[in-house]
């Protein structure tokens, strides 16, 4: 904790300069849901020696850790002032670690979790680098649950709409967020109505998932400002394609890109390929944290949009692991891009899962499938068998089943955020099972 | 005295002490050499060749013996002919300087003349003599008298700033002002080598040597200095009388100077930094340093503090660009001192302990040292601001900021986790040898320098807070305070001083040879040689053993320091030692970890006072014991534990002498009574259990039979049958504690001490079973071998399986049948009889633990007989048996007298065997298991696990039958058990892990599989173990609970000793359970 003091000042300064009235302190319980408890400038003071104690037993996955007692110490280098709560008297907030009344981390905390598996690539000196694409959808605001949604527009990929009123949201979105220093590197219209993309700029894993959680945030306030409704849902419209969060990773050793090899095939090092095959030997395991909800597999099942087959590709838009095309003289940019995961995850335990496959890859030394060309997608089940091509999980249920047997999940995660996500999600699966859904009352009611 | 005979040139050398006869004698006859003492001689030297006889005038006599009382003559001659060949003039006068006709034999005189000061430093030194060589101006400062410790701090200030033109009487002094050069007297001109300096021939001074190549840089300039004044401590430290006695006077005056130097650096930096004027700079000494006690050659430590100055209107200055002018101006400084450059560089300046460390800025504001230390520093950062010491730059500044910080340091001690963090840093000092280097460190390891200045610190720290005399940065003085002020025992400390002093003095010398830093002793013969005789020793071996003596004392010395002033004043203490006022006792025990001081304090005052012999080898004790304690798990509770196995066997000779003579002994009590109270409460029950401690061997379990014999002989002495039974209790209970000693101590591993304790379960219930029957035949009037009934007890559960734990009940079921012309009701009334009075004699309430005694296994459970017939047993299996009770009678082993069934004879075997007979094809059914059976075992087993497991608990945490706990391991091998017996003999065995070898071995379960089970097995019978050691108590939820977090969760830990922290542990278990319940669930429950 020692070299923060700076920031500690600078967050205590900017306070008072800017007349803060509140801080919210956050973080994130285990099913990637954002928590804030706000404090008063006079207690900033104390937040950061001793932290701010607050019953756990109510947070998703804090529960039965130790006692419900639990301390939330703020992280000065993460503070910012909320840009959507006024300039006058306005709020600052910082992400938080968790901590036992012992001040020890607590293992529930996901940022923690995150924390300790950049710990371990780092004792094998390695620096992880990640780069959301995070999609969503604008939904002209449904009145209740039961009405149909109306997306916002009807625009395309790339469309640009005059007058678009989604134009205005990502531009206000995009000014908000880079007030708060998140960098965005790109946003466009999506291929659904509605729906859009905003890439965040790379950076490190940890900063990286602190920036999306303060993203959905950003996102949803501008929306209800602009009065309209926006979703991070993966599958919200079932004829339109879902919304994914592809995330671009690198791993760097001190200041050089650890994937590039100059004249290798995809200009790829054997760190990079080893990486990928950690992720592909793993993919199936981890599905169950990068794909976390039911309605998750809609999107991965839902036709010819997001990965439903392990296997990679160079610029393959089918492939579960994607090598973009290498830009000459960018060696710095190479990277693998994962397209599974989609934007309701939890981004700190996601980060460390698909760090901790890739890095298995490395340690092990696993070799690579061969990389494919077609598009998978395509292919019959027994060209996919001939080639290897192992399907990802088709639903939640299967999802749980690969990572209950994961010694690489239960390790990454710790056994109490193991088997906390694993109850879970089997409650999840079974509240889902019990639907009578409107597919069937309509196939079947009369019928039968 | 010389020998008349007449004497060749190589027994004079060896006479006066050279090692290399045949070089040092061409040196001696060196012409150069010669030459220069030719030319103020009346005689010439002797220069006869070898092997003839040589009479040494009294001038050459004089000249070998001076050269024979260095430290190293061979090195001393070698120098000598190179500086005679280098600078035959200035030598001359250097030699002319000694008066003439000073007796031959002569080695020690009272004031130091230039000769002696020459060649005792070319003799300890061969960088210095190199210098000289170099430099032979340098001579001069070994003619001047003027000795080079206790001078003044200002004048070397003084002495170093002129020396790079600033002036000494300017409140911001910077390099290069003509005033201060153009004083004659300045020493800077004698010793930069030019007549007169650049800038007092009205040149601008250039710093850059390459700009002008005539004239030395500043930096140059600084540096000659620096080593001028070196060579004058040098000079007056090799020839003080005593070393050691010299070595804190010279550790100050290294200090000054590399303040000084430090000083001038700054004067040099601000010369180079336009706009200097912005910034008030202070140089905050730290380590030795600060301290006052500097090596020869060491980083100097430094923190540095700015301030703007204010403007000329009055006007606070900009502190950004205060803090920018001072980090330019820091950084300048270490580039003068440590820069390349032609001149050697003085020594790397350090800048690491400032806030923050490396990644922090070079340069802060006092405010923002103030807020870092309140908010951030860690415990040794607090310790290492206790040196903290105004060196150079502004003084105001220097002075505001020790004014400001070490009140901090003061309060260090009450800070949250001071003991943890005290004890990580000792650990650290001990631990951070590199082992090649670990026999020849002087500073580090235990035994070395820092082993003294933490202890020092740590007594500082602990005390500094209430007591403003004990505040010195300087060891020796912080020390001598301690002992002025009460704190530790004046002999003690005397004995410290000097360890301080030989180890401080050894390492002066070492690092002088080759001014290089090192901490090593040499290994090489001549290298030891040169010092041992630099300190007074005549070879190299004393040299060794006396610095091994040292070593080991200052280990004893910090437990005496340390511990022993805790004894409390009544403890009859002699005249040097101390007591501990009781505020600072409290303090010092509160620093070492002990939750309740003032308990302690009562403790120890009871442990010492009194003349008895007790209190005088406990008072001998404690002050080691205290510190065994603070190291394990509880402190407060060790300390209890001592008091009450003291209480009981205080006056025991053997106890006495036990502590006394074993060391071993005495800190494996300190630690199974600090991390066990289960054991404290045993040892301070059955005193004579603390013997054991000193012998190995007997921890060792005794085993059935010895116990049975000693069983045998209780019995066949007792009278009354309740006296008895409480014996047998007793016999258990000493038996519980020599397996939970063993346990902790490491001497026991999980599945023996199961066996053990289960083998003196087996030996009590087959005494209680004697006991019982002549009872029962007393009461109904039978004499004894007219019984009417054979009985046997049948072992089940874990008894049966051998594998209790300290809190276990003892399973059984009771059968009998009708002695030959015995009635079926008579048997059987007795038999109950008899079952009824073994219960009692064992469950009833009495000063020894009971055994419990269960039969709820036994056919029908409760609400069946508690004792039934052979031929009962044999109807009801024949009508009812549920898979259930097959299965309970897996682990069913028949008692026979004492010894394992099978090895006796005699009616009871009898029965055991004919009782196997009819249980084997019950529980080893042929053909196995029909489906519907296994499908009912599994059923049962899903409904315990729904209805058993108390309600609240996280069924991960449950030992036993929680997820992965005992009993799915247990169930799974069982079902195996019952499945394959009837084919693979090797599964007929009523011990869990027998059966799990037996099934892997088979084919049943593949070797994974069995390891994923045995680790969990092991683990959670570990577990359960260590926490009843831990906590004492047998019974209750929490002993089948992997306790949450804390205090629990660590000392179970500690109790274990093999699987790290308490987070650790829990992450193992957790794991290994999660594992064994994957295995169980596809083994047992038949999922894939």
């Amino acid at each position: 904790m020692a070299p923060m003091d700076r920031q500690q000042e600078f967050v205590l300064r900017t306070v008072e300069e800017r007349d803060i009235r509140f801080i919210r302190l956050w973080f994130t319980d285990v099913l990637g849901v954002l928590k804030s408890v706000a404090v008063a400038p006079a207690e900033l003071e104390s937040a950061f020696t001793e932290g701010i104690g607050f019953d756990g037993s109510a947070i998703e996955g804090l529960t039965r850790v130790y006692e419900a007692d639990m301390v939330a110490r703020p992280d000065p280098t993460t503070f910012q002032v909320l840009p959507w709560r006024g300039e006058r008297h306005g709020t600052g907030r910082m992400f938080c670690d968790i901590l036992t009344p012992d001040g020890e981390p607590s293992l529930a905390d996901s940022r923690n979790v995150l924390k300790r598996q950049l710990a371990r690539s780092a004792e094998e000196g390695f620096t992880f680098y990640t780069h959301p694409e995070v999609e969503f959808y604008l939904f002209n605001q449904p009145k209740s649950a039961g009405e149909p949604l109306v997306p916002v527009d009807d625009g395309g990929y790339f469309d640009h709409l005059a007058r678009g009123s989604t134009h205005d949201f990502r531009r206000a979105a995009i000014t908000m967020l880079e007030s708060m220093g998140i960098s965005v590197e790109f946003s466009h219209h999506e291929a659904g109505p509605g729906q859009n993309e905003i890439d965040l700029r790379y950076a490190d894993a940890l900063t990286t998932a602190d920036n999306l959680m303060t993203f959905r945030t950003v996102v949803k306030e501008v929306a209800l400002e602009q009065g309209v409704y926006a979703s991070f849902m993966p599958k919200p419209l079932a004829t339109h394609p879902g919304s994914g969060m592809h995330t671009h990773m690198s791993l760097f050793e001190d200041d050089r890109n650890a994937f590039h090899e100059p004249g290798a095939q995809f200009e790829l090092s054997k760190t990079a390929r080893q990486f990928i095959s950690g992720l592909m030997v793993h993919a199936g395991e981890i599905t169950a944290i990068t794909n976390q909800h039911v309605n998750s597999y809609k999107r991965l099942w839902g036709g010819q949009e997001a990965p439903s087959y392990i296997s990679w590709g160079h610029n393959n838009r089918s492939a579960l692991v994607r090598v973009p095309m290498y830009k000459p003289g960018k060696g710095n940019s190479s990277r693998v891009e994962y397209r599974a995961l989609d934007s309701a995850a939890n981004p700190y335990l996601a980060f460390a899962v698909l760090l901790a496959a890739g890095m298995k890859g490395i340690e092990e030394g696993y070799d690579l499938i061969e990389h494919t060309e077609d598009a998978v997608w395509d292919l019959t089940s027994a060209e996919r068998r001939s080639l290897g091509i192992k399907p990802l999980p088709r639903n939640l249920s299967e999802a749980i089943e690969a990572m209950e047997q994961s010694e690489l999940v239960a390790a990454t995660l710790g056994e109490h955020v193991f088997q906390y996500v694993l109850s879970n999600k089997r409650q999840e699966w079974d509240a889902y099972s019990a639907q009578v859904t409107p597919f069937e009352l309509e196939r079947f009611l009369q019928v039968l | 005295m010389t020998s008349r005979r007449p004497q060749t040139l190589t027994t004079h050398l060896i006479r006066a002490g050279f090692a290399d006869l045949t070089r040092s004698a061409t040196l001696w006859n060196d012409p150069d050499l010669v030459a220069v003492c030719d030319g103020q001689a009346d005689e010439p030297l002797p220069v006869g060749p070898d092997g003839r006889a040589v009479v040494l005038s009294d001038r050459a006599g004089a000249l070998l013996a001076r050269l024979g009382d260095t430290a190293d003559p061979d090195l001393a001659l070698l120098q000598l002919t190179r500086l005679a060949g280098a600078s035959p003039d200035l030598l001359r006068k250097v030699l002319a300087d000694d008066g003439p006709g000073e007796p031959a034999d002569v080695g020690v005189q009272a004031t130091p003349v230039p000769t002696r000061r020459l060649l005792r430093v070319l003799g300890a030194s061969s960088a210095l003599g190199d210098e000289l060589v170099r430099r032979p101006q340098l001579l001069d400062v070994l003619t001047d008298p003027a000795p080079g410790t206790g001078v003044p701090p200002q004048d070397v200030r003084a002495e170093l700033l002129r020396a790079v033109d600033a002036d000494p009487d300017a409140d911001v002094p910077v390099a290069g002002q003509e005033a201060a050069s153009a004083d004659p007297s300045s020493p800077s001109s004698v010793l930069d080598g030019s007549s007169g300096s650049a800038a007092g021939e009205g040149l601008v001074p250039q710093p850059s040597p390459s700009a002008h190549p005539s004239s030395p840089s500043y930096s140059d300039r600084l540096r000659r200095a620096y080593r001028a004044r070196l060579l004058r401590i040098a000079a007056t430290d090799v020839t003080a009388p005593v070393a050691t006695a010299a070595m804190p006077a010279v550790g100050a005056a290294l200090a000054d100077l590399a303040g000084a130097a430090l000083e001038a650096a700054l004067a040099v930096a601000r010369f180079e930094t336009p706009g200097h004027e912005a910034v008030r700079l202070a140089v905050i000494g730290m380590g030795k340093t600060g301290g006052r006690e500097l090596n020869y050659v060491s980083d100097v430590d430094v923190i540095y503090v700015a301030e703007p100055a204010a403007a000329p209107d009055g006007e606070p200055g900009d502190e950004d660009h205060a803090l920018r002018v001072g980090t330019r101006l820091a950084t300048a400084l270490a580039r003068v001192c440590s820069g390349t450059s032609d001149e050697p560089r003085l020594w790397e300046v350090d800048a690491a302990l400032r806030p923050e460390g490396k990644q922090g800025p070079l340069v802060r504001t006092l405010a923002s040292h103030v807020a870092y230390y309140e908010r951030w520093a860690s415990t040794w950062e607090f310790q290492a601001l206790l040196k903290a010491r105004p060196v150079a730059g502004d003084r105001a500044l220097g002075d505001a900021y020790v004014a400001a910080l070490s009140p901090m340091v003061w309060q260090a001690a009450s800070r949250e986790h001071f003991v943890e963090d005290a004890r990580a840093m000792r650990k650290r000092v001990e631990d951070n040898v590199p082992p090649a280097e670990a026999p020849r460190q002087i500073k580090l390891g235990r035994g070395g320098l820092r082993d003294v200045e933490f202890t020092v610190q740590l007594l500082q720290l602990v005390h500094g807070r209430t007591d403003e005399s004990i505040r010195s940065a300087t060891t020796l003085d912080a020390l001598a305070a301690l002992a002025a002020g009460g704190y530790v025992g004046r002999a003690e400390t005397g004995q410290m001083t000097e360890c301080y002093a030989f180890l401080r003095a050894l390492e002066h010398r070492v690092q002088m040879f080759g001014l290089r830093r090192t901490h090593l002793l040499p290994t090489d013969d001549a290298d030891l040689r040169r010092l041992a005789r630099g300190l007074g020793m005549p070879g190299g071996d004393e040299l060794t053993k006396r610095w091994k003596a040292v070593r080991r004392e200052v280990r004893d010395l910090h437990e005496a320091l340390f511990y022993r002033p805790l004894l409390p004043a009544t403890a009859g203490l002699s005249e040097d030692e101390i007591s501990l006022a009781p505020e600072a006792a409290m303090a010092r025990f509160a620093a070492i970890g002990y939750r309740n001081p003032a308990g302690a304090m009562r403790h120890v005052e009871a442990l010492t006072e009194g003349v008895s012999r007790r209190a005088a080898i406990q008072r001998q004790l404690l002050p080691v014991l205290l510190g065994w304690f603070a190291d394990g798990a509880d402190p407060d509770a060790g300390l209890l534990g001592f008091r009450k196995v003291s209480d009981m066997l205080g006056s025991t000779h053997w106890y006495l002498r036990l502590l006394r003579d074993s060391e071993v002994a005495a800190e494996r009590l300190a630690q199974v009574l600090s991390s066990s109270s289960y054991l404290a409460d045993a040892l301070a029950r059955s005193p004579e259990s603390v013997k054991w401690l000193g012998r190995p061997e007997a921890l060792e379990p005794l085993g059935a039979e010895r116990l049975a014999a000693e069983m045998d002989a209780v019995l066949s002495r007792a009278e009354e049958p309740a006296p008895a039974a409480q014996t047998l209790r007793a016999l258990r209970r000493r038996e519980l504690a020599r397996t939970g000693v063993a346990e902790i101590l490491g001497e026991l591993g999980p599945v023996s001490a199961a066996r053990a304790i289960s083998d003196a379960a087996d030996v009590v219930l087959g005494g209680a079973l004697r006991v019982a029957r002549a009872e029962a035949r007393d009461a109904a009037g039978i004499p004894a071998g007219a019984e009417p009934a054979i009985l046997l007890v049948v072992a089940m559960g874990r008894l049966g399986g051998q594998e209790m734990g300290y809190g276990s009940d003892a399973d059984v079921m009771f059968v009998h049948t009708p002695a030959a012309g015995a009635e079926e009701r008579e048997a059987s009334e007795f038999a109950l009889a008899v079952a009824r009075e073994l219960r009692q004699l064992l469950s009833a309430v009495g000063p020894e633990p009971p055994l419990p005694v269960d039969a709820d296994l036994r056919p029908e459970g409760r609400n069946g007989p508690l004792v039934r017939s052979f031929a009962s047993y044999q109807e009801y299996y024949e009508r009812w048996s549920s898979p259930w009770e097959a299965q309970a009678l897996l682990r069913a082993r028949p008692l026979g007298k004492w010894a394992p069934a099978g090895g006796a004879s005699g009616p009871e075997a009898w029965l055991a065997d004919r009782f196997k007979g009819l249980v084997d094809p019950l529980r080893y059914p042929a053909g196995g298991l029909g489906d519907d059976v296994v499908r009912e075992v599994r059923r049962i087993k899903a409904r315990v696990e729904a209805e058993r497991l108390p309600r609240g608990v996280d069924p991960a945490r449950h030992l036993k039958l929680g997820r992965g706990g005992v009993s799915d391991v247990e169930w799974t091998v069982q079902l195996l058990q019952l499945q394959h017996a009837h084919e693979v003999p090797g599964l007929r065995t009523t011990g869990t892990i027998p059966a799990l070898y037996a099934a892997r071995d088979a084919g049943l379960m593949s070797e994974q599989d069995a390891a994923e089970l045995r680790e969990a097995w092991f683990l959670a019978s570990r577990l359960r173990s260590a926490i009843v050691l831990w906590s004492g108590k047998t019974t209750g939820a929490q002993v089948d609970r992997l306790p949450h977090g804390g205090q629990d969760l660590a000392g179970v830990a500690a109790v274990l000793g093999d699987v790290g922290t308490g987070p650790e542990l829990e992450e193992l278990y957790l794991r290994t359970a999660r594992r064994a319940r994957a295995v169980m669930e596809r083994l047992f429950y038949g999922e894939e």
